[in-house]
């Protein structure tokens, strides 16, 4: 047995796992998913089926090994009779009618649905089974739609061909109880694999994310102050000079404020630490 | 075995394993057996920093759960009443003094009543639940007080979206059929004093012209154990030296049909009578453990036993509550006395010790900081070195403050025997504590 087994519930809650570093704990992470600072949980779904590397967040195949090699560039496109797409439906402009969101590069309105949902069901049921994979017949640069139900008269008719792979289980399975661990399984996520793709924040993810994600842990808004107005002055947090106080949105291109490629060369050094909402020297 | 060696943890073996329980969080592990020898070896050496060492090496280091902070202006949360300072029963070891805390006899009037409901729920916020409580001497002798008391609460529960619940704790002599409908009817807690089978209840329990009380109040309490639905009828058995035979009185109780029944020794009496000394609590724990084996005989095989002593322990085990005072006395609780002072609890009404304003002028914030901070576990002796001292936290302030601290061996005995008892439990019944069973058909 292990050496030591928290055992009620105060000892699992405390408990730190051997090997786990303190940004595993909730109490210190960020804890959005993906990108994510402290792992990219969309890492798991490269290798959820023996013998195939699949793109993160699309159903494109990247990668084969021996004779599936063969299925790099195409598409998978259903498992186990279930599409792993849905269209996207809705309106092209403002006010305009809801239609299937087509456009050049993705003719079929077609969106592959974020894998941890769409595989719930397969997981839950057929994790360690073979499962019926369905490939277009043709690499398949851009998006493709079918529907779940091949019979259905609107489904597009993709030329397909159906392989039969293994669905890897997520969890490692413990030999000694016969029961899953709360472990991921190492042949879906090998050694760094969960921490490629992390957010690099101060030079990029901050700024694109604007104010939509970060504000919590990082104001985008300082050095504010009432005027006399009544109303509230202060500075971007990317501007530039301090002075005058106003708040410049961020366009991508105005000069009055860092420049990605400031960021990206010397953020450490342009960005100044915000103490109680403030710049500090 | 259950002495305590080092404050800062306690090492326990049971047939389910080795066992170590960290009081910081009151964290119970299972060890492999190096582990476990290499911790008791450096427990048995002078060396201070031993035990600390292998602690860190175990990666269980945690900052302290439990701050020297005492706890800051409390909102309440439950009032008992002492609706009836008197009492029809003569029980010789009663901390009441025959119900009448050593004044003079008396009813709460209605006014206090009103007025400590409305107390009760002039901060409270909704969705914060609170308890109303009545208790005497024998509150049954002023019903009125009840009924007015609970009606109420129930339309200030209402129209402040208070969730309220009620309690009642009494000899059971007055109990009247009525009664049991006005408790369903509010889902009381009914708790009764009963101190064992007849011949040693009536010994301890007579009433005051000395005639036992036993028959009459098993003939008024069983329609309400027959009827209970939400009210939930308890045994309260109070320990002395006379009625030690816990098992067959167990037994009895739960036959009869109480929900819960559960045993507190009596530490304290005002005239020192039937107090339990060092022998006698020996005793005693040998009778509880008799009692908690038939309690784990029954989980085993699927059946309820209500001990509450032990469904009380294995709960709180299993979350790991931790805490620096034993009960809210002081705190979210206060006793109420006839005349509408505040007291730390039922057993400090009267008591100058623990006064703590009245229901008109509110709680006296700087009495109660004064008592928390005065009772918090870290300021108690010898506490502060013990193992069990988040889980016992010191021990009832009544008890303790006119008494000492006797008991201290029969405590850790008993929470010893309830640590391995859920050693043992958590295995062979995950499932009597919510975990899923460890072993299951594999899903892949």
């Amino acid at each position: 047995m292990k050496r030591i087994d928290p055992k009620n519930l105060s000892a699992q809650l405390h408990y730190r796992a051997a090997g786990n570093p303190p940004s595993t704990l909730p109490e210190s992470a960020i804890s959005n998913c993906f990108p994510g600072l402290e792992f990219d949980f969309r890492n798991l779904w490269h290798h959820l089926f023996e013998g195939i590397e699949l793109h993160e967040a699309d159903n494109y195949v990247v990668g084969g090994e021996g004779e599936l090699q063969g299925l790099v560039g195409h598409r998978l496109v259903r498992v186990a009779g279930q599409a792993t797409m849905k269209q996207a439906i809705g309106p092209q402009m403002p006010g305009g009618r809801s239609d299937v969101l087509t456009s050049a590069s993705n003719p079929g309105g077609a969106w592959t649905m974020e894998w941890s949902n769409s595989m719930a069901n397969v997981l839950h049921q057929r994790a360690g089974q073979k499962v019926p994979c369905e490939f277009t017949k043709d690499k398949a640069p851009l998006p493709v739609w079918v529907s779940d139900d091949p019979e259905n008269p609107e489904d597009p008719k993709v030329e397909t061909e159906i392989r039969e792979l293994t669905l890897r289980p997520i969890f490692a399975q413990s030999k000694v109880l016969q029961d899953r661990l709360a472990v991921i399984e190492e042949r879906i996520a090998g050694a760094g694999e969960l921490t490629e793709s992390l957010c690099s924040p101060w030079q990029n993810d901050y700024r694109e994310c604007a104010c939509y994600y970060w504000a919590a842990s990082r104001p985008d808004y300082v050095n504010v102050e009432p005027n006399e107005q009544g109303l509230s002055e202060g500075n971007m947090w990317l501007a530039v000079h301090r002075e005058p106080k106003e708040y410049i949105p961020d366009n991508g291109r105005d000069t009055r404020l860092l420049t990605y490629e400031d960021l990206f060369r010397d953020w450490q050094g342009k960005l100044k630490f915000i103490v109680g909402g403030k710049d500090s020297d | 075995m259950s002495k305590p060696a080092n404050p800062d943890l306690h090492l326990i073996r049971s047939e389910a394993g080795l066992h170590l329980l960290l009081p910081n969080g009151n964290r119970l592990f299972d060890l492999d057996e190096p582990t476990f020898e290499a911790l008791e070896a450096a427990l048995g050496t002078s060396d201070a920093g031993s035990v600390q060492r292998l602690l860190n090496d175990l990666g269980v280091d945690l900052a302290p759960l439990i701050s020297e902070e005492p706890l800051k202006d409390p909102p309440l949360r439950a009032l008992s009443l002492a609706v009836a300072q008197k009492c029809n029963l003569g029980c010789t070891y009663c901390y009441a003094q025959q119900g009448e805390f050593g004044g003079l006899a008396k009813n709460m009037p209605l006014a206090t009543v009103l007025e400590s409901v409305n107390l009760l729920f002039r901060d409270a916020t909704p969705g914060e639940r609170v308890n109303l409580s009545f208790l005497g001497g024998e509150p049954l002798m002023n019903r009125r007080a009840i009924h007015a008391g609970t009606a109420l609460a129930e339309e200030l529960s209402k129209e402040k979206r208070v969730p309220v619940t009620f309690s009642i704790t009494t000899n059971g002599t007055l109990i009247k059929p009525e009664d049991a409908d006005f408790f369903e009817e509010h889902g009381f807690a009914v708790t009764v004093s009963l101190d064992g089978p007849q011949p040693v209840h009536d010994l301890l329990r007579p009433t005051k012209g000395g005639r036992g009380s036993f028959d009459s109040v098993i003939a008024n309490v069983t329609p309400l154990l027959a009827t209970q639905r939400r009210m939930q009828v308890s045994a309260r058995v109070t320990v002395t030296p006379h009625n030690l035979g816990l098992k067959p009185t167990l037994d009895e109780f739960v036959g009869l049909g109480f929900r819960s029944v559960g045993f507190s020794p009596l530490l304290r009496s005002p005239s020192g009578r039937d107090e339990l000394g060092v022998p006698e609590l020996k005793l005693m724990l040998e009778q509880m453990v008799a009692c908690g084996e038939e309690f784990e005989r029954c989980i085993k095989a699927g059946y309820r036993y209500p001990f509450a002593n032990m469904v009380n322990a294995m709960r709180e085990i299993h979350k790991g509550t931790h805490r620096p005072y034993p009960c809210g006395a002081g705190a979210g609780y206060l006793g109420v006395s006839a005349d509408g002072e505040l007291a730390a609890c039922h057993r400090f009404v009267g008591d100058e010790e623990g006064a703590m304003g009245n229901v008109i002028t509110g709680v006296n914030r700087q009495r109660q900081a004064a008592w928390l901070a005065e009772r918090h576990v870290h300021r108690q002796e010898p506490c502060n070195r013990c193992w069990a001292r988040y889980l016992c936290s010191g021990g009832c302030h009544h008890e303790v403050i006119r008494r000492g601290r006797p008991a201290c061996d029969y405590i850790r005995g008993w929470l010893h025997y309830c640590l391995q008892a859920y050693g043992r439990l958590v295995v062979t019944r995950p499932e009597y504590f919510g975990v899923p069973g460890a072993v299951t058909t594999g899903t892949h």
